[in-house]
């Protein structure tokens, strides 16, 4: 059983290596982290809203370093003008009038809290950092939550299939339904070959992106939840490339399940809209597991593990069944 | 050897079904109660247009398709008890395309196939190839490289890997060259001389003469005429000119060469 095992899981090995497989995912693994190092961080660490202030009767004296102090009333509508994210305090009247360009409710009083703020010198507006948990390890911990369950529910999950359907093509499936081999091992060879490279693919991402030292803490519980929607993504990718006639088909199909995967669940987890029965996409437990993983918050429980793995084992039957039928295929 | 009684097979519903029975609605019958034997050693030729039957016969007899009814029984077991592990390490079947991994080389298709047998019973792969000809500078290519005529070759190592007791071929020398034909018909016989049973599907009336000891015409589910080559060639002889075994594959099928 070994030996055949083994034999399986070389020539999956060899396919993944011939459909340029792992030179995608390096080339992916470079991607993100140079976005996160050099982009995403960056961008986290830009000033606030600037704040400009016409004060020409000289009312407030001690403000904050932050303000930008302009001397007239078209010099202060220029500014708000070309810097459309900013806030205006104007004080030629006597009394304060904050300026802004509309955005939306709830930026606009975010913005206008944070100019009224800044007349003050001793108002600290920085939320205070517990720990070692700073602004920018939090925003690199989102970061990459984001981009690992991105690059294995989207990403890898097109690799995967378009190696399958390299195989399916071929007409090989079929000669194993001929093979003295037990069919189940040829459906869990491929699930451990792209496991185990999904897993490879958390821990470089988790350690280049969050630190040695916050990566290895996290590490173990995003290894769990990435087990969970490998997996997942795995056999619905067996199960597509054995159910849909060609990859063209496949493409289609792909559009429609990176959306259904993808959109709700990133739209709730990282935006205030809240989409109603969100808690039911199957989707949204593992992502917001994978993320409370990120932030050292993973408990184990036992409904959320039982329904995982109910769900893989109900997506392994049908993927088992769907191949029984792609061996009995005709010549 | 190998016995089939009253087989019979339904697509759609998959399930049992008497001769003559009606299928399910919405089903298709394909089998209505084959019954033949093969003999050990013996080339059956199993002769008939697309869609009569043939593959699906092929695949029950390989046990790649379930729900059939009726009774198979290979060496006096009933396949239905047999274990399928060790049935399957009996068996030698050729596809009619030559389906392998086009990324590696033949060597390295042979070796993987190879890795499910037991060591005792596998040919040397070398030796195979030399047997059938392939060309050696291309063992170490990929099969992407190969003409169909290389990728038949390698198609009928796999097959005959495992030393089977039984070889399944469908349509062998579909895609080779008439010398490449000939070896093929070659090593078939050479494989009957050992004792190997020979199940034969194909089109090719030249190979089913030349080939098989008995063959069986199928039509619509049915065997129509099951005989020697020889036997059916005389019973259908209307003296204007000797017939060939096309001429009796349109006469018990009822319809041309396809």
């Amino acid at each position: 059983m070994g030996k055949k095992f083994c034999a399986l899981l070389n020539k999956d090995l060899r396919m993944m290596i011939s459909g340029k497989y792992f030179f995608m995912a390096a080339g992916f693994l470079v991607l993100y982290t140079l976005y996160v190092n050099l982009g995403y961080v960056r961008f986290m660490k830009e000033d606030p809203y600037h704040v400009y202030l016409y004060d020409p009767q000289g009312l407030e004296e001690d403000v904050a370093s932050e303000i930008i102090r302009v001397s007239s009333k078209e010099e202060l509508e220029d500014a708000l003008q070309s810097d459309g994210g900013s806030a205006g305090v104007d004080l030629s009247s006597g009394k304060v009038q904050v300026i802004l360009y509309e955005g939306t409710p709830k930026s606009d009083q975010y913005r206008a809290a944070y100019a009224l703020s800044r007349l003050q010198s001793s108002h600290e507006y920085r939320a205070e950092v517990v720990g070692d948990h700073t602004l920018e390890q939090k925003a690199r911990r989102e970061i990459t939550c984001e981009l690992l369950f991105f690059e294995i529910s989207a990403v890898g999950f097109l690799g995967i299939a378009a190696i399958l359907f390299k195989e399916k093509n071929m007409g090989v499936i079929r000669v194993h339904g001929i093979l003295p081999l037990p069919k189940g091992l040829f459906l869990f060879s491929k699930m451990i070959i792209f496991l185990l490279a999904d897993l490879a693919f958390a821990v470089l991402l988790t350690l280049f992106n969050t630190g040695w030292a916050q990566g290895l803490r996290v590490l173990p519980g995003v290894l769990i939840q990435t087990i969970f929607l490998s997996l997942v993504m795995a056999l619905v990718g067996i199960g597509c490339s054995l159910l849909l006639k060609d990859f063209r088909q496949f493409t289609l199909a792909y559009l429609v399940i990176a959306i259904f995967v993808a959109t709700p669940v990133f739209l709730t987890a990282n935006t205030p809209v809240k989409l109603e029965g969100i808690a039911y996409h199957p989707f949204y437990p593992i992502y917001m597991g994978l993320k409370n993983a990120y932030f050292g918050n993973w408990a184990a429980d036992p409904l959320y593990f039982a329904g995982v793995t109910c769900g893989i084992v109900v997506l392994f039957a049908g993927v088992w069944l769907a191949f029984c039928k792609e061996m009995a295929k005709e010549g | 050897m190998i016995k089939v009684k009253n087989l019979t097979y339904s697509y759609h519903t998959g399930g049992k079904k008497h001769p003559g029975s009606r299928p399910d609605k919405g089903g298709r019958q394909v089998l209505q109660g084959l019954d033949f034997a093969v003999g050990d050693g013996e080339i059956f030729g199993f002769l008939g247009p697309n869609g009569s039957g043939k593959s699906t016969t092929q695949k029950i007899l390989t046990g790649i398709l379930k729900g059939y009814g009726g009774k198979i029984s290979f060496w006096g077991q009933d396949i239905s008890v047999m274990q399928k592990k060790e049935f399957l390490q009996k068996i030698g079947v050729l596809f009619e395309f030559p389906y392998l991994y086009a990324n590696l080389s033949a060597a390295d298709n042979l070796n993987y196939f190879a890795s499910f047998y037991p060591k005792g019973q596998l040919r040397d792969v070398g030796e195979l190839l030399d047997q059938l000809e392939f060309k050696k500078d291309f063992l170490k290519k990929p099969v992407s490289s190969y003409s169909k005529g290389m990728r038949q070759r390698v198609s009928m190592a796999r097959a005959l890997l495992s030393s089977p007791k039984v070889l399944f071929l469908d349509e062998p020398t579909s895609g080779l060259d008439p010398s490449g034909a000939v070896l093929f018909r070659r090593i078939i016989e050479e494989e009957r001389r050992k004792g190997t049973t020979v199940f034969l599907t194909t089109h090719n009336m030249l190979d089913a003469d030349l080939l098989c000891d008995r063959v069986a015409f199928l039509a619509d589910g049915q065997i129509v005429a099951m005989d020697t080559p020889q036997s059916l060639k005389e019973q259908n002889n209307s003296g204007d000119r000797a017939p060939t075994l096309e001429d009796m594959f349109i006469h018990y099928t009822g319809r041309g060469l396809s």
